[in-house]
């Protein structure tokens, strides 16, 4: 399902962030250090596995 | 006064302890944090520190230099000494051994402050690191900190005076190698974290095709042998490329912020960098600019935000330090912090999110 990406990474923002402002950047950066640009992401991004993966194991963690 | 600075160049480490007790006489320290020459013995310097500040936590680690209010120093130790009006709470922990991943800190700390990591509240509480720098971990370590905890940690990579052999980091009258010192601190005035490198983004481009992140080396640049990509970007020969590393390292640019990538060396196609990048990264070519305006104007954009500024650990990257003795400049950059309580050293990597290269990060006291 196409965006299920961009789904996951605005889900792990807002559980880490926890209206924090502040700390969506933090969070953003922290992504963008693994390998994931949370702003290159759309509804319409394709799936890739090994990237849903990553951020299963993210959002298992929480 | 609730943050107070000391600093020895007496060589014989129980004088250079005695130094600092005597400068430090009259305050009444809660935490100290040090910062040492790997030419003083590092179970000395730590035991002798811990004995001479009973009431005190000590924590440091070695150096490639040392930085104290308006000076760059070698061979010298110095020291940052907090009481309960700058910090109301903190706790040092060890991980003693990188290659295991372990809990054991963390709970530690949850036990200390009473409640999870995880809802530790980064407004409330302040990390710092301090790791073995020649470990080569400190990209897991920060990625696992991240993924475990809100709280920002600033901190470095131990030195050795570019002699790459051993580094140390000090906790609890010991040293150590092959470790993380952390700390948590709840400080009793607002602090702010400054992250300054002095560089800007050129428009070539370099995308990771093939690297190995444990070992930070890069295979291939945008499908090209990795030594062949960059000396392209740059328009040089790969035999002159080298010669470019410390004016033009690459950086993973996030939000108009570098993270920067310095180039330790080529090894035939492969270039091997002092941090780890991953496949599919992007990465931005960058340009050295002026290290001593730029860490001015982070420096007075701290004190604005603050309103003030009582006290700054500044961990320095050595490549910086190089390049400011090479243009002779480190005198000037020590001045830049005259005035302003200081401790510093220069590090083998400094860490703020994540691990970096050729970048400031200081941690700055209201």
């Amino acid at each position: 399902m196409a965006g299920k990406i961009k789904q996951m990474i605005d889900t792990l923002i807002t559980l880490r962030a926890k209206d924090n402002a502040m700390l969506v950047g933090i969070i953003k950066t922290k992504l963008m250090l693994k390998g994931i640009d949370s702003n290159k992401f759309t509804a319409q991004s394709a799936d890739n596995p090994v990237l849903i993966g990553k951020l299963e194991a993210l959002l298992k963690e929480l | 006064m609730s943050i107070k600075t000391a600093f020895s160049l007496n060589p014989d480490p129980q004088n250079a302890v005695a130094d600092i007790r005597t400068q430090l006489q009259d305050f009444d320290p809660k935490l100290i944090v040090f910062f040492a020459s790997s030419s003083l013995a590092p179970d000395e310097i730590a035991e002798r520190m811990e004995a001479a500040f009973p009431t005190a936590e000590t924590f440091g680690c070695s150096t490639a230099g040392e930085i104290t209010t308006g000076k760059m120093l070698t061979k010298s130790i110095v020291a940052m000494a907090f009481n309960r009006q700058a910090i109301k709470n903190s706790k040092v922990e060890v991980l003693e051994d990188l290659d295991k991943e372990s809990y054991r800190a963390f709970n530690a700390f949850q036990r200390h402050f009473n409640k999870p990591m995880k809802e530790m509240d980064p407004k409330q509480y302040v990390g710092i690191i301090l790791v073995d720098g020649l470990c080569r971990k400190e990209e897991l370590i920060m990625d696992k900190m991240g993924d475990l905890t809100n709280v920002n940690f600033i901190g470095s990579s131990a030195g050795d005076d570019l002699k790459f052999e051993s580094t140390y980091v000090f906790a609890n009258g010991k040293s150590y190698n092959h470790a993380a010192v952390l700390a948590i601190l709840e400080p009793a005035t607002d602090i702010t974290f400054v992250k300054t490198q002095s560089f800007r983004e050129l428009p070539q481009k370099l995308t990771v095709t093939k690297a190995n992140e444990f070992t930070r080396e890069v295979y291939e640049f945008n499908g090209k042998p990795a030594a062949v990509a960059y000396a392209e970007a740059l328009g040089v020969s790969v035999e002159e490329a080298p010669k470019r590393f410390m004016h033009n390292p690459v950086g993973l640019v996030f939000e108009g912020e570098p993270f920067v990538r310095s180039p330790q060396q080529i090894k035939g196609d492969t270039m091997l960098f002092y941090c780890s990048v991953k496949e599919g990264m992007e990465l931005s070519l960058l340009e050295s600019t002026d290290i001593i305006a730029s860490t001015k104007q982070s420096l007075d954009a701290a004190r604005s935000e603050l309103g003030g500024i009582s006290g700054v650990i500044n961990f320095n990257c050595i490549l910086r330090t190089l390049e400011l003795n090479q243009k002779g400049l480190s005198d000037e950059y020590g001045k830049v912090f005259e005035g302003v309580p200081t401790v510093g050293f220069s590090t083998y990597g400094e860490q703020y999110i994540g691990h970096i290269n050729q970048t400031a990060t200081l941690l700055v006291f209201r």
